[in-house]
């Protein structure tokens, strides 16, 4: 994947459209559109907040220096030039000229040099900017990002969901960014406005007339409304009250909904994601501190059921902490091959005998509300683990910041969680194992509080090397430590889709898909 | 107090008959036994307590357990009425499922029967501050709504089977209350209590032994009725997942399949089906009760 | 003073009495449950640090004598705060106060339903006691009160949502389009439809079964013998003397049931995604957010108080028989 991006390092890119599939007419202005969106999200800043329920509307509110087409390879977006330096160690930015913010304030160097900073200070995903020394800003339209060493991903990072550029008079007043008061009234200098956000039932976003884009974004409106249940989901977008819902799991609607005639259903556009369903376990809670007691629970899951029966055969089984898809995913191994009695005997060996009434030991499984599978999947250990005598009860959360908050600060026994790649290991795997992002009350950080020096040195190397083999070995070794360490039970790769009403075009369909602005999203047919 | 008059399952002032005489009880029962939709109420209820006594023993899966493949519809294997998106057995969550419901159903109406009849008998029987105070109770507990109330204390002391019950008959005795009050206030003007009195009864045996018999009628009714309210509840606590998370139960299920339903009918239609079934044979047998005590109503 | 004058200080102090009641109930719901207080104040919300505790404990004065801080607590109300939801990091009543109007919409107008279809329905079955659509009624209104609310609201959103789409499928508006004007009322009251009907009718069920009951009373009064015998229409005879006899009773359930009523909403929000006070209390909940439920219980007695008190006066109003007996 790194030698993709050399590739790309050099001189400007042109502009290529990105083509969703749909016509290739004159793009036509107007309309809006409804976005049903599963769960809320806890505000709207995403340089200190990762997850698709706040990087999809910041996407559309905030810009960032580049965007990625469907091939991987970035675009011009804030910047229309990027150079990177031959010895790897800075990336010079030339923005666009007249690039202004929501508020009529225009877009500088130093904006750019601020959200930089404000992403590697406060962002989950610490080894993302890990390198970042420092952005200079030699005039108003050059920001230079200095590296300490050579960043193989230092270009993803620049994407819309991952490198939001903020207004620094309005962030940067030295309240705290992580619950800074503009976070839930966000000021960006993307397509859309922010317009209003109602608590549990919507966030409208409006057309930035001043967008630096000329005659973008096509669409006047974008209406996100939180529609918690699934069925309401399926039923909104058939009666084409909703037009647009990504991020869909649930197999047996999305079959439905693919003999819509009014529907268009795409597997594309989660390229860059990896998505991973996982069991995490809390380390700093006992019994889970025990590596048996992990393991066991390991041997006792049944993948082939989950991936067969519970995924309705569309499952495909994640054998790591690197999705498969990336150079770097492990080997076609099954490392915890469903072993009941294997389980069983770690659990006497790790000190947790069964007692009079069979049982164990009690654990709560929490997952994320709004993703059916993670929810099945949490009900499904209470009989499958029955079987080895532990008795686990699923604990539900009323909506994500209350599942976040829980995880984050570290009050939970194991949790159903689904977790992204993010395009390359720096920036979606590193942070979940790194022991130095243990940072209590940031969701997707190391909430396991797992810790391993082997793990961090591997981490370290992998992070700058620029041979791919060599990056690869470190990758490999890392992913049989964590396996057998068992800080996480790797289950199964999300089966994402994306359905949306046939009259609409151009759809982002890119390596991030509605993780990237609809700025050239349009009406093809008027609703 | 509110100027409001209470209306009762039984329009009050009906049950004047001095406690000799022939039995009433009896007399009521022959008049129960005539009514075709109270008998049927009747046969349907001894069913669904013989299905949720027996049919675990009958049907010993684990309602829990993952028996099959997911969605498997009614009718197609050996799990007749299908399984839900785990796999587990819906006829296995319907019969085990049962249990908790009837017995929390059953145990807060008793609880609030108990709690009402008491607290309206000492009002109504001594009236005075006794019946202002205890009457300002029993509105204080009126003003709030029964199921949220449940949800609250739920909440703070853990959903157990037994805090559910507790819960839900601490949130439904107020009704009950009202009409013993009524009750032992009519009663306590009557001349057979008098004599009673008279006769140098001590209060307690006057409301134990000479009032209550002659009071029951209208409260029975109401402990029917109250018994399908508090199965109701029930169900809708556990539909929202405030139910005990160890116990299978009909409420539960809907809320866990609801998810489903556009694909999969069936584990959220049948269990919805019993609590029904079993509601309406409660409001049958309720029905059939009011009817036999009060003679006059039967000829609508 | 006047015997009016009297009558409402009589009142009001009796509705100030009950809400002082509801609130030293709360005050010590909060200290009766096990557990620490401040850890119960807080809730599940994960990020109960020592700090965010020692800040609760300070503030709420957990160290004081129990009375001392109940008289704290009862002089905050006062002043208008209801406590705060370190969940939302926002005043209780900032969060109340964007959930009252959806929940008082779906409730008020549930409760309308019920009151006029369950009123003529039982008038009509009792005008023509034996007729089929009589015995049909008692069948359905049984039926009616036997199935659970948020059953009967599931398969009629499939129903009418989905299989035959008369009705939008959540929410209280569509979310495209103004937010002001007759468009906007169109569009909630279209959101509206589902969930105030199924609220309605376990109500619908009782109420045309008490109004059939009672118009049967009266229609075999020698009140209404009287008036026939005077030569009046049969339309006249139920509309003019009958039905305010038999709509009385409906209205005084309908206050009595309020309550109810207000709890019912708690599912039907939850089944159809209304952003009401109900889906709220059901979240907080989940959350263990216990000052944001307490403020929701506190708001509900309120309201359900204020409704019991109407329901007196209009029922003072429709007979005036009653005006004379006095407040007790």
């Amino acid at each position: 994947m790194f030698r993709e991006f050399t590739k790309l390092l050099c001189g400007a890119a042109v502009a290529t459209v990105i083509v969703a599939g749909a016509a290739l007419a004159e793009p036509t202005r107007g309309g809006s559109i409804v976005w049903p969106v599963a769960s809320a999200p806890r505000h709207f800043n995403s340089a200190v907040q990762s997850g698709i329920a706040t990087a999809m509307p910041a996407a559309q509110i905030f810009a960032s220096p580049l965007r990625f087409d469907a091939d991987w390879k970035p675009q011009p977006y804030l910047a229309e030039k990027w150079e990177m330096a031959p010895d790897g160690l800075s990336v010079t930015l030339t923005l666009v000229d007249g690039a202004k913010f929501h508020d009529g304030k225009p877009v500088t160097s130093e904006d750019v040099a601020f959200s930089v900073m404000a992403v590697k200070e406060n962002h989950p995903f610490k080894s993302m900017l890990e390198p970042v020394t420092g952005v200079d800003t030699p005039d108003p339209r050059t920001a230079i990002v200095r590296l300490a060493h050579p960043h193989p991903a230092i270009l993803l990072a620049m994407s819309p969901a991952l490198m939001p550029i903020l207004p620094k008079h309005v962030y940067g007043d030295g309240q705290d960014l992580k619950s800074h008061p503009a976070n839930l009234k966000p000021v960006g200098s993307g397509p859309f406005k922010f317009e209003e956000y109602r608590e549990g039932e919507y966030i409208t976003l409006v057309r930035n007339d001043d967008f630096f884009i000329k005659d973008r974004p096509y669409l006047d409106r974008i209406v996100m409304r939180i529609i918690p249940d699934g069925p309401n989901r399926t039923i909104a977008m058939e009666r084409h009250e909703g037009h647009v819902m990504p991020f869909e799991e649930r197999i047996r609607d999305i079959n439905r909904m693919k003999r819509q005639d009014g529907l268009v259903v795409t597997d594309q556009g989660y390229a860059g994601i990896g998505p991973i369903n996982w069991l995490a376990f809390n380390l700093e809670r006992p019994p889970f501190d025990n590596k048996k007691v992990r393991q066991a629970i390991g041997y006792a899951i049944d993948k082939e059921f989950v991936t067969k029966a519970l995924m309705e055969g569309v499952g495909v089984r994640a054998l790591g902490p690197i999705a498969p898809g990336s150079p770097f995913s492990p080997k076609d191994v099954e490392p915890y091959k469903l072993d009941l009695d294997k389980a069983n005997r770690l659990l006497d060996e790790a000190g947790f005998p069964r007692k009079a009434d069979g049982t164990r030991f009690t654990m709560n499984v929490d997952y994320i509300p709004g993703f059916a599978l993670l929810k099945t999947m949490a009900e499904y250990m209470k009989p499958q683990l029955a079987k080895v005598g532990i008795k686990a009860e699923p604990r539900p959360s009323p909506d994500f910041p209350t599942w976040a908050s829980r995880v984050s600060n570290h009050d939970f026994d194991a949790t159903m969680d689904v977790v992204f790649n993010w395009g390359d290991p720096v920036i979606g795997v590193h942070r979940t194992y790194l022991s130095s992002n243990i940072r209590k009350g940031v969701i997707w950080s190391n909430t396991q509080s797992y810790s391993n020096p082997r793990v961090d040195e591997l981490l370290a190397a992998a992070g700058k090397e620029q041979d791919e083999a060599k990056r690869k070995a470190l990758y490999d070794e890392f992913q049989k430590i964590v396996v057998d360490d068992a800080p996480i039970l790797f289950i199964a790769v999300s089966p994402y889709h994306t359905v949306f009403d046939k009259r609409l075009a151009n759809l982002p369909t890119t390596i991030w898909g509605t993780a990237s602005p609809l700025d050239e999203t349009y009406w093809a047919q008027k609703p | 107090m509110s100027a409001v008059p209470q209306r009762t399952p039984a329009a009050a002032g009906v049950y004047g008959a001095p406690p000799a005489a022939r039995s009433p009880m009896g007399e009521a029962w022959r008049m129960f036994l005539r009514n075709r939709a109270a008998v049927a109420g009747l046969v349907l209820m001894v069913g669904i307590v013989l299905m949720t006594l027996v049919g675990p023993l009958l049907y010993p899966v684990d309602p829990f357990g993952m028996v099959w493949a997911p969605f498997t519809p009614p009718l197609e294997t050996e799990y007749v009425l299908g399984t839900d998106y785990l796999g587990r057995d819906v006829l296995a969550g319907i019969v085990h499922g049962g249990t908790a419901t009837l017995a929390v159903g059953a145990s807060a109406a008793v609880i609030s029967i108990v709690l009402g009849v008491l607290i309206g008998a000492f009002a109504g029987y001594y009236g005075g501050w006794v019946d202002a105070t205890l009457m300002r109770v029993t509105e204080f507990f009126q003003v709030l709504p029964p199921l949220l109330l449940a949800m609250v204390l739920i909440t703070l002391f853990q959903p157990t089977l037994t805090t559910i019950a507790a819960t839900i008959g601490l949130a439904s005795w107020t009704g009950v209350a009202r009409l013993a009050r009524a009750e032992f206030m009519r009663l306590n003007q009557q001349e057979f209590v008098r004599a009673a009195r008279a006769l140098s009864a001590s209060n307690a045996r006057i409301m134990l032994r000479v009032i209550l018999p002659n009071a029951l009628p209208p409260l029975i009714v109401m402990a029917a009725m109250n018994t399908g309210v508090a199965i109701l509840f029930e169900a809708g606590l556990s539909f929202l997942g405030l139910g005990d998370p160890t116990t299978m139960s009909w409420g539960f299920m809907i809320g866990a399949s609801r998810e489903y339903i556009l694909d999969a009918w069936w584990p959220v239609t049948l269990p919805g089906i019993a609590i029904f079934l079993t509601v309406l044979a409660v409001s049958l047998i309720g029905d059939g009760l009011n009817d036999a005590f009060n003679p006059k109503l039967r000829e609508r | 003073m006047t015997s009016i004058a009297r009558a409402v200080l009589y009142r009001t102090a009796h509705v100030l009495g009950l809400l002082l009641a509801v609130l030293v109930f709360n005050f010590l719901l909060i200290h009766l449950a096990p557990g620490d207080p401040a850890q119960v104040i807080a809730g599940d919300m994960g990020g109960a640090t020592p700090e965010v505790l020692a800040e609760i404990r300070t503030r709420f004065g957990l160290d004081l004598p129990l009375h001392e801080q109940l008289l704290a607590y009862l002089g905050r109300v006062l002043t208008g705060d209801l406590g705060y939801s370190f969940y939302f990091d926002r005043p209780v009543t900032a969060l109340i106060g964007q959930r009252i109007l959806p929940t008082l919409i779906l409730v008020l107008s549930a409760l309308v339903l019920a009151v006029v279809v369950g009123t003529v329905l039982g008038v009509i079955s009792a005008r023509w006691p034996r007729s089929w659509f009589s015995h049909a009624l008692t069948v359905l209104s049984l039926a009616g009160y036997s199935a659970p609310v948020f059953w009967t609201g599931i398969l009629l959103l499939i129903l009418f949502a989905s299989v035959w789409p008369l009705f939008p499928v959540t929410g209280m508006y569509s979310g495209i389009g103004d937010r002001t004007g007759i468009s906007y009322l169109i569009d909630v009251a279209h959101h509206l439809v589902l969930p105030a009907f199924t609220l309605a009718i376990v109500y619908i069920a009782q109420y045309s079964r008490l109004s059939r009951a009672a118009m049967l009373d009266v229609l075999g009064s020698d009140y209404i013998r009287t008036a026939r015998a005077k030569g009046l229409g049969e339309g006249k005879v139920i509309f003019k003397h009958a039905l305010r006899n038999a709509i009385l009773p409906v209205i005084t359930m309908a206050g009595l049931q309020f309550s109810n009523l207000f709890a019912g909403a708690v599912l039907v929000e939850t089944v159809f995604g209304w952003p009401g006070m109900g889906r709220l209390a059901f979240e907080s909940i989940l959350r263990r957010d216990a000052p944001t439920i307490l403020g929701i219980l506190f708001f509900s007695a309120l309201v359900v108080i204020v409704a019991n008190q109407l329901t007196d006066l209009f029922y003072r109003l429709a007979d005036p028989r009653i005006a004379g007996k006095g407040s007790r």
